[in-house]
């Protein structure tokens, strides 16, 4: 008999258990008993629908419908992402979505090295420069959040296997998964808008940025990013027709990679770009050199 | 884990619209929410919107009554539609109603919340007060469906007939989700009674509904 725990001992426990309120001292023991013990393991699942079915005692509350809507529409762009065939990286260019605007033809307009942009550069110079651009479905940047998420649900659903004694790890891994459903949420939801940003040079860096406006999250993913000089770092700017806001400062990682996260609220319709510009560190209050990269809304 | 070996009648009562009261567990004839959860199996994310239309208010009411923060009950309520949506596959129809399971799920993630937020903000105590549910039930059950609300009805009649103390450490322990020990301190009372009041009213809320889950078979 696991931790000493007797058939009776743990019968008596079974109540608590199927309504999921027993310590955590106690319940390990009394799941080893029941994983060996057939009577216990009908016993509560008998038990566990009868808890089950207390969750009707509580009255049902219509929600809002704007709340209503705005879950209902969550769960189908999840679940039509979660259905759809699982996507190799070099399937992901033949994902893009383009939104109209692109000068060229192709799927992103090269932009001018940033070495040859005009040094004083005003909004109209950052409107130029983000023209042309187009919006694309960060495939890459989903599918990593996906493996993460599948990763972490995975863990979860390993530690559950196991006793009680595992609690801590446990939430830190609900945590995971919380954060990494949230962002898939962030990236892929219906009221998301995509930036692309790119240079001329194909070793320069890419980005592309995620604008959730229901959540005013800005979620920024970008590879090849080279690591500043000492003493340098990036800053991302959101820019309107009318002021450029700093979104933060950021690091790339030593492979060049770049997932940076930030919240700001913004009315839909005011911005203009998003842009990345090379500032001391600590950042800036206004952009001092040119942008690295750029894209428009 | 294997089937429960117990009378299930008034879980397959849990249908009855569209399986015929009395059927039993060898009913054959698949409910309109096993049909949806089946189709969810398959890759159907419509039946997920048709599923989540129907359920909704209810899983909302468990999940407000669990948590205080609209935040924290949206997030509830989405991530157990999504629950219910990736586990669609491993829905057994002999272990229980959609609904039971569903409600399961919210349960189940409600309580996962509660605790994260008591831990971290070390508070004592987020969601359930103690407040008596039973004397919610005349309110009326808007978004629930005449089944559904039949099924409510015998859950809070079965209820009313438990004793309050056995009530309240029910209650404490599924809507508040605390543990024995964390029961015993809220209440004042030695740990041991909480644990009888505990089991015995599980018990008694189980007899209950198969009780009242045959007359009801029996009056319809």
């Amino acid at each position: 008999m696991s931790e000493g725990m007797t058939h009776e001992q743990a019968r008596e426990a079974l109540e608590a258990l199927a309504l999921d309120a027993l310590d955590a001292s106690e319940r390990g023991a009394v799941m080893a008993h029941v994983a060996t013990c057939a009577i216990c393991q009908s016993e509560l699942a008998a038990l566990e629908n009868t808890a089950g079915e207390l969750a009707l005692a509580a009255a049902p509350i219509p929600m809002p419908p704007a709340q209503r809507d705005r879950i209902r529409a969550r769960l189908l762009a999840r679940a039509a992402a979660d259905r759809a065939p699982e996507l190799s990286a070099a399937a992901a260019p033949q994902l893009r979505v383009e939104t109209g605007r692109s000068a060229a033809g192709g799927d992103v307009t090269p932009l001018r090295p940033y070495t040859k942009v005009r040094r004083t550069f005003g909004p109209a110079a950052w409107m130029a420069m983000a023209a042309g651009l187009v919006a694309i479905l960060g495939v890459g940047a989903f599918l990593k959040a996906s493996r993460e998420r599948d990763a972490a649900r995975q863990s979860l659903a390993a530690v559950q296997a196991a006793t009680g004694t595992q609690l801590a790890a446990l939430d830190s891994l609900r945590a995971t998964l919380t954060a990494r459903e949230r962002m898939i949420s962030s990236l892929i939801g219906p009221q998301v808008a995509v930036m692309t940003l790119a240079s001329t040079n194909p070793a320069s860096p890419t980005g592309r940025m995620f604008w959730d406006q229901q959540r005013d999250a800005w979620t920024f993913v970008a590879h090849r990013v080279p690591m500043p000089k000492t003493g340098r770092t990036y800053q991302m700017w959101l820019v309107t027709p009318t002021a450029k806001i700093s979104a933060g400062t950021f690091m790339p990682s030593p492979d060049g990679e770049v997932m940076m996260q930030a919240t700001y609220a913004l009315p839909k319709d005011s911005l203009a770009a998003v842009a990345v510009t090379d500032e001391p560190m600590g950042g800036s209050p206004q952009p001092t050199t040119a942008p690295m990269m750029v894209a428009s809304k | 884990m294997n089937p429960p070996s117990t009378p299930q009648s008034y879980l397959d009562q849990g249908n009855a619209a569209s399986v015929g009261a009395g059927s039993g567990q060898g009913r054959a004839v698949e409910s309109e929410d096993e049909a949806l959860v089946r189709r969810m199996a398959a890759g159907d994310d419509q039946a997920l919107g048709v599923l989540y239309d129907r359920w909704h208010p209810v899983v909302h009411g468990v999940v407000s009554r669990m948590l205080r923060q609209a935040d924290d009950v949206e997030d509830v309520v989405e991530e157990t539609f999504w629950q219910a949506w990736r586990q669609a596959s491993r829905f057994d129809r002999a272990r229980g109603a959609v609904q039971t399971w569903l409600l399961t799920i919210a349960r189940s993630r409600a309580l996962d919340r509660v605790r994260a937020l008591r831990r971290r903000r070390e508070e004592p105590l987020e969601g359930d007060d103690g407040q008596d549910v039973v004397q919610q039930v005349a309110e009326g059950d808007p978004g629930l469906d005449a089944e559904a609300s039949e099924r409510r009805r015998l859950v809070v009649a079965a209820l009313s007939g438990l004793p309050a103390e056995q009530r309240e450490a029910l209650e404490l322990g599924y809507f508040g989700g605390l543990s024995q020990s964390e029961i015993a301190e809220r209440t004042g009372q030695p740990l041991g009674t909480v644990k009888t009041r505990m089991r015995l009213a599980l018990q008694k809320l189980r007899s209950q509904l198969q009780v009242l889950g045959s007359e009801g078979e029996g009056s319809g």
